[in-house]
Parts: structure tokens; C-alpha cells; sequence
């Protein structure tokens, strides 16, 4: 009974949270597209962030409005893409795990390379570290094969998060000594693939943030 | 035995808390009658020889809380086992599921918030900001701060752990993404730069 009223709530809830964030930044047709595009996604268990920032984007950027609503369908399409396949996987409704997805085939990886890392056996945390990593290797510039066999291995190493998100300045470093993004990411792989047969390594301490941009001369 | 109770006046004479002219006419009588009663209590202390004695023999002869355990320890005695076969299954159960609790990964731990520096070389530029998700796109909230006379503007700022998408806007007008960090397509024919915290 409280889920069946729990449901429709939540729809409600963040239906009335789109003009809100909407409200003197977008035009208003585009803010009407952005609601129904968001209240269709939301019926279908969607994250409607997504849609609601590119909305804003467009409108900051002085995109014209057909465009931005192009773009906006292309962000609603991505999504049930992205969706589809965790559900394929085993691994459905995350809403954040959707938008990691949705992320990743912006940045050129496909539905099957999404299901494939979340078939990974990881914890949907690190999934969720998984696919974001993997979108930004292949924004680097990394092939999708090799980015879903290194961020798959990682996975499957058992390495903590902090070391996936530091895939990205390693392919990166790798990069500037005129490594091949492929090459690099398959030396990183094997290597990865190695330690996942020795097992796990003994827990340290979180590497302590700091800035990924690295600095210009 | 018999049992007498007296009246309260007399209970208090008794302990001493008034005297017999402070009674009553009527309850004098009653009270010379507890007073004669007290005094032949016969008070000589009893005796029981070599009483201290035995009972410090006895306790020397107990053994010790450790002493006992030790003997329940090393001591043989017959234990009986009864096998029950519909209890091996949830038992082997239970084991497995404990064993696979000790063997689960440990929680990843990431860090919430971290703090990121922003950097990009325009010497030509009069004005920097820089523009994304975390911003809601805003071209104003997060100025560039020009660092000396070699044209870099860099702004250093603490972003929530996840993935953000952002771009430089250069002069107020000109979206730019950041040549030092992966982009991928916004969807407008541009490009947004990315970072994965």
C-alpha cells in the first residue's frame, strides 16, 4: 500500500521539481519539452538530472531552441539505452548507474560494452566508478575494446575505487611520453589482469584528492 | 512462645524514648509489666567454643574459583553427542554464509567532496570563468584568477565526488573546453570538457 502511494509521490515530486530548476533559465517551450520528456523518464524509473542540466547547458551556451531539444532527445534516448542494458546485466534501478551509462555512450561506448562492465561482478558502487572511468578513458581517446577490458579487469581485480579513478591520469601520463590511448590501456590491463590472479591487495589508505586538470606551463 | 503486643506509649518506653511518669495512669501498669519483663532477659553473651576455628578450616578448605574451572578443564568426563541429519543443512548454511561474510570486499570508500584547480593559458583573455554541471552552467559564479603576467588563469574550487562536465568561457562569449582534460561531444557541436572524481 505505502509503495503503491510511494511511487506516484515521488513521480509528483519530482515532476514539480523541474520548473523549479528550470524557472528563468530555459525558454519555455524548451521547459515544457524538459517536462514531458522528464516525466516520461521518471515513469519509467529514470534519473531526470540528465535532462534538466542539458537543458540548462543549451540555455547558457545560446543554443537555439530546436537544437537544445534535439539534444534533449538525444539525452532522453541514451538513458533508455543505457537503462535497457544494466537491465540486461542484472543491474537495474539505479538511477545514478543510469546516468554513469547514459554517460558513457555519450562518450562512445555502446549498450553491449555497458552491460558488459556491469556484468563485472563488482559491487554497483564501483559500477557506477566503472562507467564514468570508462566514458572518460574513451573521451581520452582510448579504443572502447581496450577501455572495457581495462575498467572490466580493474573490476574484477578487486582494487579499490581510488584506483580506477586514477586510470584516467595514467593513461594520461602514459600519453604524454607518446604511448599510444590503446597502448597504454592495455599495458595497464595486463597488469590489472595480473593482480586480479594474485588477488586483491592488502588494504591502504585512500590516496588523498587532488586536482585531476593537470597544470599548464 | 507467646507473642504480647504493648501499647505503642510502651514500645516507646521500652526504647528508652520517655519514662514511666510520662505514661498514662491507665498504661503504668502495662509498662511496669515490659519493664519487669526486660530486665530478666538473661544478656550473658553465648558461647560456641572453637566455632572461629572450624569455620576458617572450612574455608581454607574450599578450592579456589580458578581451581575449579581448571579441574572442569582437565578433568575426563563423558560427553555425549546426538547427530541430527536435518540440522546439517541449515548448519552448512550458516557456515557457507559466514564464510562468504568474512570474505566480502571491504566498502569503497570515497571521498565526498574534493578540491580541483582550474587552469588555462589566455593571454589574450580580459575575463575567464568557468561553466558546468556543477554550476548549474552558470557563466558568472566561478571566476579565473589571472596569475601574474603570463596569461594563466586558474581558480581552485571543491566539487562534490562523481562526474562533472564543464567549460571555460573566455571575454563573457566563448565557450572553451579545457585542453588539459578528456571532452566529450555536448550534444551542440561542441565540446565539454570531463571530470571524474
Amino acid at each position: 500500500m505505502i509503495a503503491a502511494l510511494a511511487l506516484p509521490l515521488a513521480l509528483l515530486a519530482m515532476q514539480q521539481g523541474i520548473p523549479d530548476r528550470l524557472a528563468g533559465r530555459v525558454s519555455p517551450e524548451i521547459a515544457a519539452l524538459v517536462h514531458e520528456l522528464g516525466t516520461a523518464a521518471a515513469a519509467r524509473g529514470l534519473p531526470i538530472d540528465p535532462l534538466i542540466q542539458k537543458a540548462i547547458e543549451g540555455s547558457a551556451k545560446g543554443i537555439p531552441a530546436e537544437r537544445v531539444a534535439m539534444a534533449l532527445r538525444v539525452v532522453a534516448t541514451q538513458l533508455d539505452t543505457a537503462a535497457g542494458a544494466l537491465r540486461d546485466a542484472g543491474f537495474a534501478g539505479d538511477t545514478v548507474a543510469i546516468a554513469a551509462g547514459a554517460f558513457a555512450l555519450t562518450a562512445g561506448l555502446t549498450g553491449r560494452d555497458i552491460a558488459q562492465l556491469a556484468r563485472s561482478g563488482a559491487q554497483p558502487s564501483e559500477v557506477i566508478v566503472g562507467l564514468r572511468v570508462a566514458g572518460t578513458l574513451v573521451a581520452l581517446g582510448v579504443p572502447p575494446a581496450e577501455t572495457v577490458a581495462l575498467v572490466s579487469a580493474t573490476l574484477q581485480s578487486g582494487r579499490p575505487a581510488g584506483d580506477l579513478l586514477a586510470l584516467p591520469g595514467q593513461v594520461q601520463a602514459q600519453m604524454a611520453k607518446g604511448i599510444r590511448p590503446a597502448q597504454a590501456a592495455a599495458g595497464l590491463a595486463r597488469a590489472a589482469a595480473a593482480q586480479g590472479r594474485r588477488g586483491p591487495p592488502p588494504a591502504r589508505p585512500q590516496p588523498p584528492p587532488h586536482p585531476v586538470p593537470p597544470p599548464h606551463p | 512462645m507467646t507473642q504480647r503486643a504493648f501499647h505503642p506509649l510502651v514500645k516507646l518506653l521500652l526504647d528508652g524514648d520517655i519514662t514511666l511518669a510520662d505514661l498514662p495512669a491507665d498504661l503504668r501498669a502495662e509498662g511496669e509489666e515490659a519493664l519487669r519483663l526486660l530486665g530478666a532477659i538473661d544478656r550473658t553473651p553465648v558461647q560456641f567454643p572453637g566455632m572461629t576455628q572450624r569455620v576458617m578450616q572450612a574455608v581454607a578448605q574450599r578450592p579456589s574459583r580458578e581451581r575449579t574451572l581448571w579441574h572442569r578443564i582437565v578433568e575426563p568426563r563423558e560427553v555425549r553427542v546426538r547427530f541430527r541429519p536435518w540440522l546439517l543443512a541449515p548448519a552448512l548454511a550458516a557456515a557457507a554464509a559466514f564464510v562468504i561474510w568474512l570474505g566480502r570486499p571491504a566498502p569503497v570508500a570515497t571521498p565526498t567532496a574534493v578540491t580541483v584547480r582550474f587552469v588555462l593559458t589566455a593571454p589574450d583573455a580580459r575575463e575567464v570563468t568557468v561553466a558546468g554541471t556543477f554550476n548549474q552552467w552558470d557563466s558568472h559564479a566561478t571566476p579565473l584568477v589571472r596569475t601574474g603576467s603570463t596569461g594563466v588563469w586558474t581558480a581552485t574550487i571543491t566539487l562534490p565526488a562523481g562526474q562533472h562536465q564543464y567549460a571555460f568561457v573566455v571575454d563573457g562569449q566563448r565557450w572553451v573546453p579545457d585542453p588539459a582534460a578528456p571532452a566529450v561531444d555536448d550534444g551542440f557541436g561542441r565540446r565539454n570538457s570531463v571530470l571524474t572524481l
